[in-house]
C-alpha cells in the first residue's frame, strides 16, 4: 500500500519541474528592495551641472550613490556592521570621496563616478576625532586626520602618509577639531573642559609645530558642539551660560583673550535651557570659510549672522524656522530655511547668504505626511539656472528615516523609506476577501429570518457573484487585447483582495525606528505606513495577530507590544493590519513593566484571540478583558501555563494561572550564570501543522514522533570563552512541567548559535573551536514503536521518556540566520532556509539533516530512502532560492504558509528585503507553466469524436451483418 | 424451409396469385419439399419430380440414443471444467515468479489479472453449475472448481502481499492518525 503511494509519488516526481528558476522566471514570483539606512552625511555631485547623483553615508555603515531622478541606488558599498564599519567622516573633493571608517581604523578614497575604490590605508590606532582637507596654494592636496593623541597628514592622490605627529599634552587636552584655510598651516584645536583652549599650529611641509598657544575659556566644555571656524580663521564659540558669543583669531601671533559679544548687544535673547549651535560653511577647502554663519538660539529660532571686520552683523532673523542649511553653486552661496506653514505643510525658502535677502521664486512647499515624522535634516542642492538665478532641489530626512526628494515648486520626485533597512519583526496576514465574497460569507453570519427571505438573499448574492465574474472576464478579455506593457496592475488598498491560492498576503513590518509598514507581498509596494512617534530607541517589540481576516465583518486586528528596555514601561498599539489604521479599541494602560505576553488560542465573542500580559509582579492582564473572556479564563485557568526565562539570572521558571488571574510558580530551573548563560529559547510555532505522526521504517513498521507542543529548546553558551574550555549546551525542557527531556553539550564549541525547533526535531549551528569549522547538529525525538496516547497530548501524563537521536555535520560556511519552511497542512517535506553572510539564501532539505542517516547502507535504509551519512553538507548552487539577488546583511527570514500545500512564502530581511516562494517538494499540486493545454484538449476532443464516429460505424456494420 | 424473396414461377406450391404470371415476383412462397423443380442439379436428373412427404429428410438421422461411452465423455468434460482453475495455478506460479516483486506497470497488470479471473469465476458460479448439471458428480466437481478458484485468488493475495500491496502494516494506517489534542495551553519566552 505504502509502496503503491510511493510509486505514484515517484511517478509524479519524475514528471516534476526543475529545481532552480528558469531565466524567464526571474522576478516573476520574487522581488528585492535595496535600502541604505538613515543618512548621516550626504553630498551632491557638483562636478557637472546635469549630474544626478547624491552620495550618502548612513548609520547602517553604507556608502551609496543615489540617482536623484528615481531614488534608486546607482552603487552601494556595505561595510561591516557595528562600530567596526562605522563611517566617521565623509569629505568630498572633486570626484573623490574620502571616508574615515571604524573609529579611525581605515582611510578610504572612493571614485564617485562608478563607485570604485581609489585607495585604502590602515591608520594607526587611536580614537578618531576629526578629519579635514588641507589646501595649499588654492588646491587641495592633503587630508588631515586628527586622533586622540596624534595628527597625521595624507596625500589625497594615493593616501600615503606625509607625516604623523604626536600631540602635546594629549593626556589632558581633548583635541577635537582640525582646520586649514589654504595657507601652509594646519590648526589643531583642543580643549581642556572648563579651563582653556589649546591651539597647535603645524607646518604642512614637515609637521613641525610652529606655534602653540593656550587661551582661557572656563565656560567651554566641548569644541565640536558649540564652536565653528568662520571667516578667515576666526574661532566662534557660543555659550549659553553667559548668553554670548566668543571670538578668537587663530592667525594672531599671541592670543590674549577671547572677545566676548553678548547676545543682548545684538538685541537677541536665548531660549532658556537651550544649547546654542553654530553652522558655518566652507565651500572650497583651499579657501577660508565664509564669513556668514547660522546661530541657533532656540528650538525654532535661527539667525543668519555675518562677521564683518570683527563685528557681528545680524543679517536676518528666522523665527519660526525648523531647519537651516547652506548650499553653494559656483560662486554663490545660499541659505535654505525651512519654516512651518501650517499643520500639514512646511515651506522652504532660499536667502542670499551675503545679504540675507530672500531670493524670488524660491518657495517650495513640503507636505508633511500625516503618518510620518517631523523633518530632521535638509540636504540642499543648489544650481544656477540659465538666467543666472539660483534654483534648488532638496532632500529632506524626517524622524521616521524617510528620505523625500523635492523639486521646485514642491513636486515630490521620490521617497525612500529607509526605516525598512532595520526591520525588527514581521507577520504575514491574509488579505480580506473581495466585497462580493465577503457578502456571501456574511450571509451565513447573519441570523436566519425566514425561509423566503433567505432564499432571496442567496439568489441576490449569487447574482452579484455572477455579475462580478462576468465583469472580471470582460476585464481579462479587454486587457488581453492591449499590449503587455500597458496593462498596469497597480495594487492599492481599495482593490486588495485574496487571490485564489492565497499567495498574496500583507506583510506587516515593524522597524526599529517605530515605523510600521504594510507591504503587498506580490509586488513589494508599500500600501500603508504608520509612524509611532514615541518609540524609544532601544525598545523591544512583539507583534501578535489577534484576529485574522477570516471573521468578517469583524476587522482583522494586530497588536504591537512596545517595551522601553530602560524604564520598563510598556505600551500596546492595536491596529488593523490591512489598512494600518489604529483600532478604535483602547488598549489597557499598563502601569507595571510587562515581562512577557502569551497569545492564547481562546477567542472572545468577537473572535479576537486573548492576549495575556504578565507583569513584573507575576500578575496577569487579559486583553481584551470582557466578561466573556474572564469567564473563559476562569474555566480554563488550570490548563494555562507560561514560562519566563531570565537570562541575566540564568533562571527558567514555569507558572500556572489561577482563577483570580494571579499565578503560582510550579517549576524553576537555575543555570548558574558563572558557568553558562542562556542565549535563546525556542518553542514551536503555534501555526505549525504536522501531518504525519510517525516515520515509516524499512520493515514497514512505524516509528512514532514525539510531538510535544510544549517542548522548549534552551541554548546556553559558556561564559568562559577560552577555546579549550568553551562549550555550547542545548536543553529540551517541557514548558508545562519543567521536566528536562534531553540535554546535550557540544564541547570546544562556541556561538553564535542559530536554532530551529519544529515538529520533533531541533537543528542548531555553532562554531567548533576544536576543528575550526561551522557545524550543524540535529536532534530528533521519537516516542518509539507505539504511541502512548494517540488522541490527546498532556505533558502531565507522559511516563516514558522519548528516544533521542543526534547527528552532526560540517557546513562549509558560517550562517547569518536560519528558519524552516512552513506549509498549510504540513504534508510537504521541510527545508531549512539558511541565510549566508554572502547574501545567499540556501534551501537545505531537512532530509540531509536526519540523525537516522546510516553509516552502512542496508536494504532497510535504502527502502526508507535514507541518504548514507557523509560528514560534509555541500552547498549546491541550485539550492539558492535567490539566484543572483544577494541579500545584504540578512538578519531574519520569515516563512508563512500559502493556500497551496506545495508553496511556502519566504521573506528575508536585513539591509535589503527579499520576497519569494519556495516549493520544498516541487509544485506537485500545480500544473506546470508550460503545460500543453492545447495538445491535451485537442487529443481529448479527437478521441471523443473518434469514439462517436466509430460507435456509429460499428452500429451500421452490425445492422448490415444482421441483414445478411 | 422458406426462402423469402425466392424466384417466382414454379408449381407445386402455394401461391397468392395464380401461377399464370410467370414473370411476376411473388410476395412469398412456401415450398414443402426439398427437391424443388427449380433447384436444378444432380438431384433433378436422378429423382425427377419426386415429391417427398412433409418432414422427410434424405440424410440419415444419427443414432442419438445415449450410450455408456457418451456418459463417460460428459463426465470427463465436466471434470475438465472443474479442474480448469487448478490447472492454471502452476502457470500462475510461473508468471508470479517471472514478474518479480518490484512495483511497475506490468507486474501490477499481472496481479490484477490473476486476482480478477478467480473472482469473475466465483461470481459466475451458478452458470458453471448449470454446465455441470449433467454430471453425476456435480457437487464434487463444483467443490473442486470452487477450491481451485479460491486457491487462485489466495495466490493472487499472496502475490499482493509479497509485493507489499496489502495494508497489513501499521505504517499503512499512519495517514489516518490525526494530531493529538492539546490538553495544556502554554506560552512565554525570554523576559523582554
Amino acid at each position: 500500500m505504502a509502496k503503491l503511494i510511493a510509486f505514484c509519488l515517484k511517478f509524479i516526481l519524475l514528471c516534476g519541474v526543475a529545481e532552480a528558476v528558469f531565466e524567464d522566471q526571474v522576478g516573476k514570483f520574487d522581488w528585492k528592495q535595496q535600502y541604505v539606512g538613515k543618512v548621516r552625511f550626504a553630498h551632491y555631485d557638483t562636478q557637472t551641472q546635469s549630474s544626478k547623483k547624491v552620495f550618502a553615508a548612513t548609520e547602517q555603515n553604507v556608502f551609496a550613490a543615489l540617482n536623484t531622478r528615481t531614488g534608486e541606488p546607482l552603487w552601494r558599498h556595505v561595510d561591516k556592521s557595528g562600530p567596526e564599519g562605522n563611517i566617521d567622516a565623509l569629505l568630498f573633493h572633486g570626484q573623490d570621496a574620502v571616508v574615515v571608517v571604524g573609529n579611525g581604523r581605515l582611510l578610504r578614497s572612493w571614485e564617485t563616478n562608478v563607485g570604485g575604490l581609489n585607495w585604502e590605508i590602515v591608520l594607526d590606532s587611536g580614537s578618531f576625532q576629526s578629519a579635514n582637507f588641507v589646501g595649499q596654494h588654492d588646491s587641495v592636496k592633503y587630508v588631515a586626520v586628527l586622533k586622540k593623541s596624534t595628527v597625521s597628514l595624507h596625500y589625497l592622490s594615493n593616501g600615503h602618509q606625509k607625516w604623523l605627529e604626536n600631540l602635546p599634552e594629549s593626556e589632558t587636552v581633548e583635541y577635537q577639531t582640525v582646520y586649514s584655510n589654504g595657507n601652509s598651516d594646519v590648526y589643531v584645536l583642543g580643549v581642556v573642559p572648563n579651563s582653556h583652549i589649546t591651539v597647535v599650529v603645524y607646518s604642512v611641509e614637515d609637521g613641525e609645530i610652529i606655534q602653540q598657544v593656550t587661551v582661557q575659556a572656563p565656560w567651554l566644555s566641548d569644541l565640536q558642539a558649540s564652536c565653528a571656524v568662520v571667516s578667515d580663521g576666526i574661532l566662534m564659540c557660543a555659550d549659553s551660560g553667559t548668553e554670548s558669543l566668543y571670538m578668537l583669531d587663530l592667525h594672531m601671533q599671541t592670543y590674549a583673550q577671547m572677545t566676548q559679544v553678548t547676545l543682548q548687544s545684538l538685541g537677541l535673547e536665548m531660549s532658556p535651557g537651550f544649547h546654542p549651535r553654530l553652522v558655518s560653511t566652507q565651500p572650497n577647502s583651499a579657501r577660508p570659510p565664509l564669513s556668514e554663519f547660522f546661530l541657533q538660539i532656540g528650538p525654532d529660532h535661527h539667525l543668519l549672522l555675518q562677521l564683518n571686520n570683527r563685528e557681528i552683523v545680524n543679517l536676518r532673523d528666522f523665527k519660526p524656522a525648523m531647519l537651516v542649511s547652506f548650499a553653494t553653486t559656483g560662486e554663490k552661496t545660499v541659505a535654505a530655511v525651512m519654516s512651518p506653514k501650517n499643520q500639514t505643510a512646511c515651506s522652504l525658502n532660499l536667502f542670499s547668504a551675503e545679504s540675507g535677502r530672500r531670493l524670488l521664486d524660491t518657495t517650495l512647499i513640503f507636505n508633511l505626511d500625516p503618518s510620518g515624522g517631523k523633518p530632521e535634516e535638509l540636504f540642499v542642492q543648489a544650481f544656477l539656472k540659465k538666467d543666472d538665478s539660483v534654483g534648488y532641489k532638496v532632500m529632506v530626512q524626517t524622524e521616521d528615516h524617510t528620505l523625500t526628494f523635492i523639486q521646485q515648486p514642491g513636486r515630490v520626485m521620490w521617497t525612500r523609506e529607509e526605516a525598512l533597512a532595520d526591520v525588527v519583526t514581521m507577520e504575514m496576514v491574509d488579505l480580506p476577501l473581495t466585497g462580493t465574497q465577503a457578502e456571501l460569507e456574511g450571509e451565513f453570519g447573519k441570523k436566519a429570518d425566514g425561509l423566503f427571505s433567505m432564499v432571496l438573499k442567496r439568489l441576490s448574492s449569487q447574482l452579484i457573484l455572477l455579475q462580478a465574474w462576468i465583469s472580471h472576464l470582460w476585464k481579462l478579455f479587454y486587457d488581453a487585447r492591449k499590449p503587455r506593457s500597458q496593462v498596469k496592475n497597480d495594487v492599492t488598498i481599495e482593490n486588495l483582495s485574496r487571490d485564489e491560492f492565497n499567495l498574496q498576503k500583507m506583510m506587516v513590518m515593524v522597524t526599529a525606528s517605530g515605523k510600521l509598514f504594510g507591504i503587498d507581498s506580490k509586488t513589494g509596494s508599500i500600501l500603508w505606513r504608520h509612524y509611532l512617534d514615541n518609540v524609544p530607541s532601544n525598545a523591544a517589540f512583539q507583534l501578535m495577530v489577534q484576529r485574522t481576516t477570516a471573521h468578517f465583518p469583524h476587522p482583522p486586528q494586530c497588536t504591537l507590544l512596545i517595551k522601553d528596555k530602560d524604564t520598563g514601561l510598556t505600551s500596546l498599539h492595536v491596529f488593523n493590519p490591512i489598512f494600518g489604521k489604529k483600532s478604535h479599541i483602547t488598549p489597557p494602560t499598563l502601569p507595571q513593566p510587562i515581562l512577557q505576553s502569551v497569545l492564547l488560542p481562546l477567542m472572545d465573542q468577537d473572535y479576537a484571540k486573548v492576549l495575556l500580559l504578565v507583569d513584573d509582579q507575576y500578575k496577569v492582564f487579559a486583553f481584551p478583558s470582557t466578561k466573556n473572556v474572564l469567564q473563559q479564563l476562569q474555566e480554563m485557568a488550570s490548563s494555562i501555563f507560561f514560562y519566563l526565562v531570565d537570562s541575566s539570572q540564568g533562571r527558567l521558571s514555569g507558572y500556572r494561572l489561577r482563577t483570580d488571574l494571579s499565578t503560582e510558580l510550579i517549576w524553576d530551573v537555575v543555570l548558574p550564570t558563572e558557568v553558562q548563560k542562556i542565549v535563546t529559547v525556542k518553542g514551536k510555532r503555534p501555526n505549525e501543522h504536522v501531518h504525519s505522526q510517525g516515520r515509516v521504517m524499512g520493515d514497514r513498521s512505524v516509528l512514532y514522533k514525539y510531538l510535544n507542543p510544549n517542548l522548549l529548546a534552551v541554548v546556553t553558551e559558556s561564559t568562559d570563552t577560552h577555546q579549550e574550555r568553551s562549550f555550547v549546551g542545548i536543553m529540551l525542557v517541557d514548558g508545562v512541567t519543567g521536566r528536562i527531556i534531553h540535554e546535550a553539550v557540544q564541547r570546544k564549541a562556541k556561538g553564535p548559535v542559530h536554532v530551529v525547533h519544529s515538529e520533533n526535531w531541533v537543528v542548531y549551528e555553532y562554531w567548533s573551536t576544536k576543528s575550526r569549522r561551522n557545524e550543524f547538529s540535529v536532534l530528533e525525538l521519537y516516542e518509539g514503536m507505539e504511541l502512548y496516547n494517540s488522541t490527546v497530548f498532556s505533558s502531565l501524563d507522559r511516563p516514558h521518556a522519548p528516544q533521542v537521536l543526534q547527528q552532526s555535520y560540517i557546513f562549509p560556511s558560517s550562517i547569518s540566520t536560519m528558519e524552516a519552511t512552513l506549509t498549510e497542512k504540513g504534508i510537504t517535506s521541510r527545508h531549512l532556509l539558511v541565510g549566508l553572510p554572502s547574501g545567499g539564501i540556501l534551501s537545505l532539505p531537512k532530509m540531509f539533516l536526519d540523525p537516522r542517516r546510516p553509516e552502512i547502507v542496508t536494504e532497510q535504509s535504502r527502502e526508507e530512502n535514507l541518504i548514507p551519512y557523509a560528514p560534509e553538507l555541500l552547498i549546491r548552487t541550485e539550492w539558492f532560492v535567490n539566484y543572483n539577488q544577494s541579500i545584504t546583511r540578512v538578519r531574519g527570514i520569515h516563512t508563512a504558509p500559502s493556500g497551496l500545500e506545495s508553496t511556502c512564502l519566504v521573506v528575508a530581511y536585513g539591509l535589503d528585503i527579499y520576497q519569494t516562494r519556495v516549493y520544498p517538494s516541487k509544485q506537485f499540486d500545480v500544473l506546470k507553466d508550460d503545460y500543453d493545454y492545447m495538445l491535451i484538449s485537442s487529443v481529448l476532443f479527437a478521441l471523443f469524436f473518434a469514439t462517436m464516429i466509430s460507435k456509429r460505424l460499428a452500429e451500421v456494420k452490425l445492422l448490415n451483418r444482421a441483414w445478411r | 424451409m422458406a426462402s423469402p424473396g425466392g424466384q417466382g414461377g414454379g408449381g407445386g406450391a402455394l401461391s397468392t396469385r395464380g401461377g399464370g404470371v410467370g414473370a411476376r415476383r411473388m410476395k412469398w412462397a412456401l415450398e414443402l419439399s426439398m427437391g424443388n423443380t427449380r433447384t436444378r442439379g444432380d438431384r433433378q436428373g436422378g429423382q425427377g419430380d419426386v415429391v417427398y412427404p412433409i418432414g422427410y429428410s434424405e440424410k440419415p438421422v444419427p443414432d442419438t440414443s445415449i450410450q455408456e461411452t457418451d456418459k463417460n465423455l460428459v463426465e470427463k468434460r465436466c471434470w475438465d471444467v472443474a479442474l480448469g482453475p487448478l490447472k492454471q495455478i502452476p502457470m500462475n506460479l510461473f508468471i508470479m515468479y517471472m514478474s518479480g516483486n518490484t512495483i511497475s506497470i506490468f507486474p501490477i497488470m499481472m496481479v490484477c489479472m490473476m486476482a480478477w479471473r478467480p473472482i469473475q469465476a466465483l461470481m459466475s458460479m451458478s452458470a458453471t453449475f448449470k454446465v455441470l448439471e449433467s454430471s453425476s458428480q456435480q457437487w464434487l466437481q463444483g467443490l473442486v472448481y470452487l477450491v481451485g478458484n479460491l486457491l487462485g485468488s489466495a495466490l493472487a493475495i499472496y502475490k499482493c502481499q509479497s509485493m507489499g500491496l496489502l495494508p497489513t502494516h501499521s505504517s499503512d494506517w499512519l495517514a489516518f492518525i490525526g494530531p493529538p489534542q492539546r490538553m495544556e495551553i502554554m506560552g512565554g519566552g525570554m523576559v523582554l
